[in-house]
C-alpha cells in the first residue's frame, strides 16, 4: 500500500494516509462511522519535495503502516499549525474537494491565466486565515499583495477561491441577486460600493471568518494558492461539466445545508 | 330493466378491458438496466409487503363490522338484510382497486425511466397510461359493483314499485360505507407510511448526513419510494373509488326520493341517470387517454397542455354527449339536470385551478412564502399558514355557488323548499358531473407518483443527464396534477357530504319502518306519533317534514352540540394523524442513524443499507398509528346517534363536513405551497440552494409534509365515512338513543 501525504486546509494539517484521495476524502468527511460530517479541502503533496527540516519524514513509512488486521492506516498527523507556509508550491500536485457526505472531486493544477478585464472580485480565503473579502485585485495581484512582507498585514502563503458575484460585479445596487446564497447581502453591497468609491483601498473585508461550509456552486474560476514567488491555479470545471461528468459529487455539493 | 342501464356494465367492462390493455402494453416495455430493475424490485416488494399487512388489519375490521351488521340485520332486525354483504363488497372492491393501481405503479416506474431514455413523449406515454390503469380500474370496478348490486337487488325488489326503488337505492348506499372504511385505512395508513419514510429520510439522510435526495446510500430511500405508491396511488385510488361510488349512489337515492310520486318509470330514470352519466364519462375518459401525447423537447407548459387536452377533451365530450343521452333517456327536468351536471364539472375545475394557483411556484401565494424565507423559518411557517387559510376562500365559494346553482337547476329553476328533493338531486348530479371524468383525472393523479418514482430510479441508477431532465420534467408536471386531483377529491367530498345528508333522512325513514314492523309505535322528538300502521303516512313526509319532526333547528342543543362535536372531530383527527407521523418519523430517524452507525461501508457505497427494515418500520408504525384515528371516525356517528339521536347525528355530519372541508383545503394547500416554495428557492430565488432562505424553506416543507399528504387528504374520508356510517346505522340510531 502506498503512503500518501495530504495537506488539509480545514483544519490546517499535514497528514499521511494509506488511503487514496477518494477514500481519504470520504474518511475525512464522515469519519470511520457516520457519526459526524463536514467538508474537507486538501491537497495531494509530493513528499519528495518536502523539507526534512520542517517535517519528520524519515520514519513515515513505519508510522503509517497497516493495522495488525491488515486494514490500511487512515491518518497519521505529521504537523499542525503553520503547515502551508512550509510546503513548497510545486509539491502541491492536486486539490481535492470532499463534500460533507464524502464525495470527492479532484482538481488538477493548470497554468494561471489573468483576466485583465475583471476588476471586482470576491475571494474566500481558506488558509492560513479565513476571511471573505472583496477586492479590485486579480488573483495573482491579490496573492502578491497579501504575501508582501513589507506590509503590516501579510501571510507567507495563501489558499483562496474566487466566489461568484453575479450581477453585483458590475452593479453593487443590482436587484438581480436571486441566486446568491451569501448571508447579509446588504453588507456585501456596502463593501462593493466602498471598493468602487475608494480606489486607494484595494481590499475590503466582508466577513472576518467562514461561518458556514463552502457552497461549491458559488466557486468561480477555481482555487488559487500562492506566495511572493508565484501562484498555482486549480480551475473548477463548469457547472455543465460537473453535471455531466461528476454527477454524484455535483448532486452532493448542491444538497449541502452549509452547516 | 331499462335498456339504458346496460351501458353501466358495458362501460365497466370497457374500462377494465382498457386498463388491462394499458397494463399489458406497459409490461411489454423494458425495465432497463439490471440496476433499474433491482431498484424497482425493492420498491415493489416493499409496497406489496405493506399492502399485505394493511389488508390483514382492514380484513379483520371489515369482517368484524360485517358480523355486527349481521347481528343488527338478522337478530335485532334493525337493518336491511342486504347491508352486511353490500358493506363487505364495497370494502373488497375498494381494496382491489388500490391493489391493482399500486401494483401497476410499481411496475411502471422503472419502465417510465427507461422509456425516458428513448424520448420525453415515450416516458410520458408509459407513465400516463400506467396511471390510466389506476383511473380505469377504479371507475370500472365502481361501475361493476353498482351494476351487479342494482341487477341483483332488482331481482328481489320490483322496479315498478316506487317504495322498492327507494329501498334498493338506500341499500346500495351501504356498500359505500365498506369502501369508506377501507379507504380510511388506506389513506390514513398510507399517509402515515409515506410521510414517516419521507421525513425520516430527509431529516437524517439529507440534513444530518448531507446525502442528496433519492440517493441509494440512504436506508430510507426505498421506503420513501414505497410510500409514494402506498399513499399517493393506493390511498388516493381507494379514496376516489369511495367518492365515485358514493356520489353515484347518493344521487340515485336522492333521485328515488325526489321523484317518488312521479311514477315508477320517471323515478327509475332519475335513479339510473347518475349511473349512465358515470358510464358515459368512463367511455369518454378512455378516449381522453388516447389524446395525451407530446413532442420531444416539450416545455412543462406543453406537457401540462398535453394532459389538459386529455382531461378537458373528456370533460367537453361528456358535457356535449350527456345532452343527447339525457334527452334519449327522457329524464325529468332535462335541461335542469344537464345544467346541474355542467355546474359540477365547472366547480371541480374551479377548485382544481384554485389549488394550482395557491400551490404552484408560478403564482403569487407560493412566491410570497419564498420571500418570507429570507427572514427565517418562523416567517415561512406564518406565511404558509396564512396563504393556506386564504386558499380556503375560493373552493368554499365555488362549492357555495355550485351547490346553489345545482339546487336551482335541479329543482326546476326555483329556490324553494317545495322542490327540495329535486334540488338535492341536482346537487348530487353536480357531484356526479364533477367525478364523471374520474377515469382520466385519476390517471393524472396516479401518473404523479409514477413519474416521481421514475425520477428516483433514474437518479439511483445514474442515468445520463438528459434522461434525468426528462424524468424531472415529468415529475414536476406530476406535482401540479396531484394538487389539482386533490382539489377534485376534496370538492367531491363536500358535495357528496351535502347529498348524503338528504340520503340519511331517507334511511332514517326506513329505520322508523323497521321499528313499526316490529310492532312498536314511533314517537318523533316533537311528540308526533307514528302508529304501527303509519308507514304510508311516513313515506309521504318530505325532507322538511322530517327536519321539523326531528326538531333539526339551530336552537335545538342536540344539533348545536353535534355540530361542535363534528368540528372538533376534524381537528382531533388531524391532530392524531399529525402526531402519528411525528412518532413514526422519529422511529425512522433512529433506524437510519443506527444503520449509518452499525453498517460500515454504507457511505462509501461498499455496503447496501437494510432497506427492508426501514420499510418494515414504516409499515408497522402505519398499522399501529392508523387504528386510533380510524376507530374515532367509525365510533363517532354511532356514539352521537346513541346519545343525541337523529338531530345530534345531523349536527355532527354538518359540523364535520363544513369544518373538515375547510380544514382539508387549508392543510392540503399550505403543505403544497410550502413544498413548492422550497422548490422555488431551489430554482435560484432568494439565495438558491444552500442559502439561509433555503434552510428556512426546507423546514416549512417538512412541516407541510404531513399537512398535505396525511391529515389533509384523510379528512375527506372522515367526512364521507361519517356520513356513510350514519346512513348504515340509521336504524340503530332511530331505535336506540338516550336523549
Amino acid at each position: 500500500m502506498t503512503t500518501h501525504v495530504y495537506l488539509s486546509l480545514i483544519p490546517e494539517a499535514l497528514v499521511a494516509s494509506m488511503l487514496d484521495p477518494a477514500d481519504f476524502g470520504l474518511y475525512y468527511a464522515i469519519g470511520s462511522a457516520k457519526r459526524a460530517r463536514g467538508q474537507a479541502i486538501f491537497f495531494s503533496v509530493n513528499r519528495d519535495l518536502l523539507s526534512s527540516t520542517d517535517f519528520e519524514l524519515d520514519d513515515l513509512d513505519a508510522r503509517c503502516a497497516p493495522h495488525v488486521d491488515g486494514r490500511p492506516k487512515m491518518s497519521v498527523y505529521l504537523s499542525i499549525y503553520r503547515v502551508l507556509e512550509k510546503v513548497p508550491l510545486d509539491a502541491l500536485t492536486a486539490l481535492h474537494l470532499a463534500t460533507d457526505d464524502g464525495r470527492v472531486l479532484t482538481l488538477a493544477p493548470a497554468p494561471y491565466v489573468a483576466d485583465g478585464e475583471d476588476r471586482t472580485h470576491l475571494y474566500q480565503e481558506f488558509c492560513p486565515t479565513t476571511p471573505r473579502i472583496v477586492t479590485q485585485l486579480d488573483p495573482a495581484e491579490f496573492t502578491t499583495f497579501i504575501t508582501n512582507t513589507k506590509q503590516a498585514i501579510h501571510v507567507p502563503r495563501i489558499v483562496f477561491a474566487e466566489l461568484t458575484l453575479g450581477a453585483l460585479k458590475s452593479d453593487p445596487d443590482s436587484t438581480d441577486v436571486e441566486n446568491l446564497p451569501y448571508p447579509n447581502i446588504g453588507h456585501l453591497r456596502d463593501c462593493l460600493r466602498q471598493l468602487a468609491a475608494g480606489p486607494d483601498k484595494p481590499t475590503k473585508t466582508v466577513m472576518r471568518q467562514m461561518t458556514q461550509e463552502v457552497l461549491f456552486r458559488t466557486i468561480r474560476n477555481g482555487f488559487f494558492v500562492g506566495d511572493a514567488t508565484g501562484i498555482a491555479s486549480f480551475p473548477m470545471p463548469s457547472h455543465d461539466t460537473l453535471e455531466r461528468e461528476h454527477l454524484a459529487w455535483w448532486r452532493s455539493a448542491q444538497s449541502t445545508f452549509g452547516h | 330493466m331499462p335498456v339504458w342501464f346496460w351501458i353501466v356494465p358495458i362501460a365497466s367492462i370497457a374500462a377494465l378491458g382498457a386498463a388491462r390493455y394499458f397494463f399489458r402494453q406497459m409490461m411489454r416495455e423494458s425495465e432497463g438496466t439490471p440496476t433499474m430493475a433491482k431498484i424497482a424490485a425493492h420498491v415493489r416488494s416493499g409496497a406489496l409487503a405493506y399492502l399485505k399487512q394493511q389488508y390483514k388489519v382492514v380484513g379483520i375490521v371489515l369482517v368484524s363490522l360485517t358480523a355486527v351488521f349481521c347481528v343488527l340485520a338478522y337478530v335485532l332486525h334493525m337493518q336491511n338484510p342486504w347491508v352486511p354483504f353490500a358493506f363487505l363488497t364495497g370494502g373488497l372492491f375498494s381494496a382491489l382497486a388500490g391493489f391493482i393501481g399500486m401494483r401497476t405503479a410499481t411496475y411502471a416506474s422503472a419502465r417510465t425511466a427507461n422509456a425516458a431514455r428513448d424520448s420525453l413523449n415515450h416516458g410520458l406515454r408509459v407513465a400516463f397510461r400506467s396511471g390510466a390503469v389506476m383511473g380505469l380500474v377504479v371507475v370500472g370496478l365502481g361501475l361493476l359493483d353498482i351494476a351487479v348490486w342494482f341487477f341483483v337487488l332488482t331481482r328481489f325488489y320490483s322496479v315498478d314499485d316506487s317504495r322498492d326503488v327507494v329501498i334498493v337505492t338506500t341499500t346500495m348506499l351501504t356498500f359505500g360505507m365498506g369502501a369508506a372504511v377501507q379507504s380510511l385505512f388506506a389513506r390514513v395508513g398510507g399517509g402515515i407510511f409515506t410521510k414517516a419514510a419521507d421525513v425520516g429520510a430527509d431529516l437524517v439522510g439529507k440534513i444530518e448526513a448531507g446525502i442528496p435526495e433519492d440517493d441509494a446510500r440512504n436506508p430510507a430511500t426505498i421506503a420513501d419510494n414505497v410510500g409514494d405508491n402506498v399513499g399517493d396511488v393506493a390511498g388516493m385510488g381507494a379514496d376516489l373509488y369511495e367518492s365515485y361510488v358514493g356520489v353515484i349512489l347518493a344521487s340515485a337515492a336522492l333521485g328515488a326520493a325526489a321523484y317518488f310520486h312521479a311514477g315508477a318509470d320517471v323515478q327509475l330514470r332519475a335513479v339510473i341517470a347518475p349511473m349512465v352519466i358515470g358510464a358515459l364519462g368512463t367511455l369518454l375518459s378512455i378516449v381522453g387517454v388516447f389524446l395525451v401525447r407530446t413532442n420531444e423537447g416539450a416545455t412543462s407548459r406543453q406537457l401540462l397542455g398535453s394532459l389538459a387536452r386529455g382531461v378537458n377533451g373528456s370533460a367537453v365530450l361528456i358535457a356535449v354527449a350527456s345532452i343527447g343521452v339525457l334527452t334519449l333517456m327522457e329524464v325529468p327536468n332535462l335541461w335542469g339536470t344537464w345544467l346541474a351536471l355542467v355546474v359540477g364539472l365547472l366547480t371541480g375545475i374551479t377548485i382544481g385551478r384554485a389549488a394550482e394557483y395557491f400551490t404552484s411556484q408560478a403564482y403569487g401565494p407560493t412566491q410570497r412564502i419564498g420571500v418570507s424565507a429570507k427572514t427565517g423559518p418562523a416567517t415561512v411557517i406564518i406565511a404558509g399558514l396564512g396563504e393556506g387559510m386564504m386558499s380556503v376562500a375560493i373552493p368554499v365559494l365555488a362549492i357555495v355557488t355550485g351547490t346553489a346553482l345545482a339546487y336551482f337547476f335541479g329543482s326546476g329553476y326555483a329556490f324553494t323548499t317545495d322542490t327540495m328533493g329535486a334540488g338535492l338531486y341536482g346537487i348530487g348530479l353536480a357531484a356526479v358531473g364533477m367525478l364523471s371524468t374520474l377515469g382520466i383525472t385519476l390517471a393524472t393523479d396516479a401518473y404523479g407518483p409514477i413519474a416521481d418514482n421514475a425520477g428516483g430510479n433514474a437518479e439511483m441508477s445514474g442515468l445520463p443527464p438528459e434522461v434525468r431532465e426528462r424524468t424531472d420534467a415529468l415529475d414536476a408536471l406530476g406535482n401540479t396534477t396531484a394538487a389539482t386531483g386533490k382539489g377534485f377529491a376534496i370538492g367531491s367530498a363536500a358535495l357528496t357530504g351535502i347529498a348524503l345528508l338528504a340520503s340519511y333522512l331517507e334511511e332514517v325513514k326506513i329505520g322508523i319502518e323497521h321499528v313499526l314492523e316490529r310492532g312498536r309505535d314511533f314517537v318523533f322528538p316533537d311528540g308526533t306519533l307514528v302508529p304501527t300502521d303509519g308507514a304510508n303516512w311516513l313515506q309521504d313526509l318530505s325532507l322538511m317534514d322530517m327536519m321539523t319532526h326531528f326538531q333539526v333547528v339551530l336552537i335545538n342543543p342536540k344539533v348545536v352540540l353535534g355540530m361542535f362535536t363534528g368540528a372538533m372531530l376534524a381537528f382531533v383527527f388531524s391532530g392524531l394523524t399529525m402526531k402519528a407521523v411525528g412518532r413514526a418519523a422519529g422511529m425512522m430517524v433512529d433506524e437510519v442513524r443506527r444503520q449509518f452507525r452499525e453498517i460500515p461501508g454504507i457511505m462509501a457505497g461498499t455496503a447496501e443499507p437494510d432497506y427492508a427494515r426501514c420499510v418494515a418500520i414504516s409499515t408497522r408504525a402505519a398499522q399501529r398509528e392508523m387504528m386510533l384515528p380510524s376507530i374515532l371516525a367509525i365510533a363517532a356517528p354511532v356514539v352521537m346517534g346513541m346519545v343525541f339521536g337523529v338531530p345530534g347525528v345531523l349536527g355532527l355530519l354538518a359540523g364535520g363536513a363544513v369544518t373538515g372541508f375547510s380544514l382539508s383545503m387549508f392543510m392540503a394547500n399550505s403543505g403544497g405551497a410550502w413544498d413548492n416554495a422550497k422548490k422555488y428557492i431551489e430554482e435560484g430565488h432568494h439565495g438558491g440552494k444552500g442559502s439561509e432562505s433555503h434552510k428556512a424553506a426546507v423546514i416549512g416543507d417538512t412541516v407541510g409534509d404531513p399537512f398535505k399528504d396525511t391529515s389533509g387528504p384523510s379528512l375527506n374520508i372522515l367526512v364521507k365515512l361519517m356520513s356513510m356510517e350514519a346512513i348504515v346505522v340509521a336504524g340503530v340510531t332511530v331505535a336506540i338513543h338516550l336523549l
